[in-house]
């Protein structure tokens, strides 16, 4: 009999629930935030959305982010940026 | 389960008749490359432990966008399974510091469709004392330093992180290398410094150099002993529309290429200088090869490498997305190079004494990709 060890960290922690912020009752006259994710069409999605969007409610300033790469996270100048001026915020990837 | 010697934390663990259930036991777990595994048993794992400068407990590698952390313990699991003797540890742990850098960004390389190999370059004394190969076939078979040691990054991705094929990890096609690309430099052969030297480093320290590698293209050229004939070959295999980014190269000289460039003075700068000079297409080429996506007109860094060395400067309008891909005036005559600068390309040098046969290595994605990182192997 021998014993072998677990090479694997285990099941990941599970997700740390935090609050939701407050959903916009409309998106009328509101800023809309559009993060794309560093691919190459993900702004493009973002920007049909938006269109899409704009046949249901009057959205007033669309404020744009794309990431140079997919695998950083959002620069903290930018989270800072849409969350302090904008209403809701989209984010896509798209290749 | 039973308290380990040394009464720390017990380890999860799975009791087996033999080592043959216990390989078997290692693939019905989905614990392995494909290849088998040495079984990690606590002994093993504790001779691997103790041959690092690092407790059990300390975190090697943290992956921030899942956070996982990698400690000593679960590296020194994987380096047993990997096939690892205790010594080469401390290689294992340093190179998993160099993946964990910040700036390596390695959810990107681990997981993403291009499919890149994590290669590691290793210079200084501990080359010797390991018997690392920096001669003969250093990117292929038989050596068990090179082997195992780059084995070990696999398996602590696949292990640690859940980068299994078609689930986190989602190369396209990958490459052999993922099994392992280690190897040693050939400092006695480069022209030039040791790359550790060149990087900041002592020449009496030890260090290990990461990049997320696409395969290898084999240069090659017997004809010539001349540098300017030589490199062209190099700047050839750089610009192919297929390689194409402003990403960042590794060029691995063979020992016949490198004393070439030894004979004829070229420095480390004047060689990385020219290479960056000449691996270039034209915009039209790029744009004939479907190269140029309408969303690089998003990316100010994309438009400045697209449009770095045109000689009217950057375009004062963009083209519209929708004319993007077509050719227009003034493409024939914008030179786009292979990544941002000379300093995007790492010289190193390594393989048989016989032969002119040489390498290059270009990064993963259609980007930046990630940087060079260089970590000293604490000893």
């Amino acid at each position: 009999m021998m014993r072998i060890l677990d090479p694997t960290l285990g099941p990941p922690p599970a997700a740390v629930a935090l609050p939701r912020a407050p959903r916009p009752h409309s998106l009328s006259g509101v800023t809309l935030g559009l993060l794309a994710n560093g691919k190459s069409n993900g702004m493009a999605l973002l920007d049909r959305l938006v269109e899409r969007l704009g046949e249901r409610h009057d959205i007033g300033n669309v404020v744009r982010i794309a990431k140079t790469n997919a695998s950083a996270p959002v620069s903290d100048r930018d989270a800072e940026m849409l969350a302090g001026r904008c209403a809701a915020v989209l984010t896509a990837i798209g290749d | 389960m039973a308290a380990t010697p040394r009464g720390r934390t017990p380890r999860d663990g799975i009791d087996v008749a033999d080592p043959w259930t216990a390989i078997e036991t290692c693939y019905a777990k989905g614990w392995t490359d494909g290849l088998p595994v040495v079984p990690p048993t606590e002994s093993l794992v504790d001779a691997m432990l103790a041959a690092g400068t690092w407790a059990p407990s300390d975190v090697l590698l943290h992956e921030p966008v899942r956070d996982r952390a990698v400690t000593a313990d679960k590296a020194a699991i994987n380096a047993v399974m990997a096939g690892c003797l205790p010594e080469y540890f401390p290689v294992v742990g340093a190179a998993l510091q160099a993946i964990g850098d910040p700036s390596f960004m390695l959810h990107g390389p681990a997981t993403s469709t291009g499919g890149s190999a994590l290669m590691i370059v290793v210079n200084g004394p501990i080359r010797e004392r390991l018997g690392l190969n920096a001669k003969a076939n250093l990117f292929g078979p038989g050596n068990r330093a090179n082997a195992t040691i780059g084995r070990s990054l696999r398996l602590v991705l696949l292990n640690c992180l859940d980068c299994r094929p078609g689930v986190l990890d989602k190369s396209t096609q990958g490459w052999a290398g993922k099994y392992s690309l280690c190897f040693a430099e050939d400092e006695a052969a480069s022209p030039w410094e040791p790359l550790h030297v060149s990087r900041g480093f002592a020449a009496n320290q030890s260090t290990v150099t990461v990049f997320a590698a696409e395969s290898g293209h084999n240069v090659l050229s017997h004809g010539t002993a001349d540098p300017e004939q030589l490199l062209a070959c190099f700047t050839d295999a750089m610009a192919g529309l297929g390689s194409m980014s402003p990403g960042r190269t590794v060029i691995v000289f063979a020992p016949e290429h490198a004393a070439h460039l030894r004979a004829a003075g070229w420095t480390r700068q004047q060689t990385q200088a020219w290479l960056y000079d000449h691996a270039w297409r034209t915009l039209a080429d790029l744009k004939r090869g479907g190269k140029v996506e309408p969303a690089f007109y998003a990316s100010p860094a994309l438009v400045d490498w697209l449009y770095h060395d045109a000689p009217q400067g950057r375009p004062a309008a963009l083209p519209d997305a929708g004319d993007v891909a077509g050719v227009q005036d003034g493409d024939e005559t914008v030179r786009v190079h292979r990544g941002l600068g000379p300093e995007d390309i790492m010289l190193t040098v390594g393989g048989g004494d016989a032969g002119g046969h040489s390498a290059f290595f270009p990064s993963w994605s259609r980007g930046r990709s990630v940087p060079f990182v260089t970590k000293e192997i604490p000893q």
